[in-house]
């Protein structure tokens, strides 16, 4: 027997399914070759993860956090349901409501820092400056 | 009482009846999702999203094919998405590794104690390979030796999650042993050299 027969037939060993013939053939083959015994080895591993895979067992809470996630899922359902107006009118309206009442707020509270009384950044001369009695600017513009 | 007289109480609004399926399920919808993801926190969590992806979808459910069909192709394709978004997120996961970020959560089987320190290692090493070769697998082989080693489906049933024929089955399956033994090998020598 060569490595590719051999390879060929390991699943068909592991599992029991050759003939007696052939699993002798397989059996003497493992026994003289590294190649084909390390390959046998990772085979029959595999199926010993997928094994030890296979037991774990799920969450014990599983099922209440299943249940739970239905309830609220319905319970969201339900709450939809139940206010299409709020849904389609009210919801809108009140965030229209929400951003005039805020424009609103911005403009009032403006201008209750306007300062009430003129500022004392003006020069007292310029107060009293008289600018009918200015040079008119087309003066100059004639020049 | 059998799964469609569950299901028409559940349509009918009595939500507390789900709890039944979900009982009789859970083991092997979480099986499958261990097949896929081999990570025993993800199973479970991707098996919650199952069974909420199907009440949710129950009132289309038209008892063409029968309940555990239609659930384990929900879990199949559930598993599928996962896996495909996983990998999309693989170089991100890689880069917070490699920065000190924290490790993904991967699933360490016990150990016994009294194995000496060098065989523990190796097994665990080769037990890497065989998820690796396992995850390896083009999807519809996966799916096949998923649901025929983990869930010990017969080929029939495999063939209508599937939607495909017990030939087909049978050929995909034989085709997933060969190249987990092809894929294990070229593990084994890339990993002596």
């Amino acid at each position: 027997m060569n490595c590719q027969l051999c390879q060929k037939e390991l699943d068909a060993y592991r599992e029991g399914l050759l003939p007696e013939g052939m699993r002798v053939q397989v059996e003497n083959h493992l026994g003289n070759c590294i190649e084909c015994a390390e390959s046998f080895h990772l085979v029959s591993l595999s199926y010993q993860v997928i094994e030890e895979e296979r037991r774990l067992r799920t969450n014990p809470f599983l099922v209440t956090r299943i249940m739970a996630g239905i309830e609220e899922l319905a319970q969201n359902r339900e709450n939809h349901q139940r206010s299409p107006s709020y849904q389609k009118v009210l919801k809108p309206l009140l965030i229209s409501v929400s951003i005039a009442a805020a424009v609103f707020i911005g403009v009032m509270f403006g201008n209750i820092y306007l300062p009430t009384h003129p500022t004392n950044n003006l020069p007292v001369e310029m107060t009293y400056m008289n600018d009918a009695a200015l040079e008119s600017v087309d003066l100059f513009s004639q020049l | 009482m059998t799964d469609s007289e569950i299901i028409r109480q559940i349509v009918k609004g009595d939500r507390d009846m789900y709890r039944k399926l979900v009982e009789r399920y859970q083991p092997m919808i979480f099986r499958t999702c261990m097949g896929f993801l081999h990570n025993k926190d993800d199973a479970d969590d991707l098996a919650q999203d199952v069974f909420i992806q199907a009440y949710q979808t129950l009132a289309v459910f038209k008892g063409d094919a029968t309940f555990s069909t239609w659930i384990y192709r929900i879990a199949v394709n559930a598993s599928l998405n996962r896996i495909r978004k996983s990998s999309k997120n693989q170089f991100l996961q890689r880069f917070e590794t490699v920065f000190g970020g924290e490790k993904s959560k991967e699933f360490s089987f016990p150990i016994p104690d009294s194995e000496n320190p060098e065989n523990i290692l190796i097994l665990h090493e080769h037990r890497e390979w065989v998820q690796k070769a396992l995850n390896s697998l083009p999807e519809n082989q996966r799916t096949a030796i998923v649901l025929s080693k983990y869930d010990y489906l017969p080929q029939k049933e495999i063939a209508e999650i599937m939607n495909t024929t017990e030939g087909a089955v049978e050929a995909l399956i034989q085709r997933a042993k060969a190249n987990l033994r092809e894929k294990l090998s070229a593990l084994r020598k890339k990993n002596k050299k």
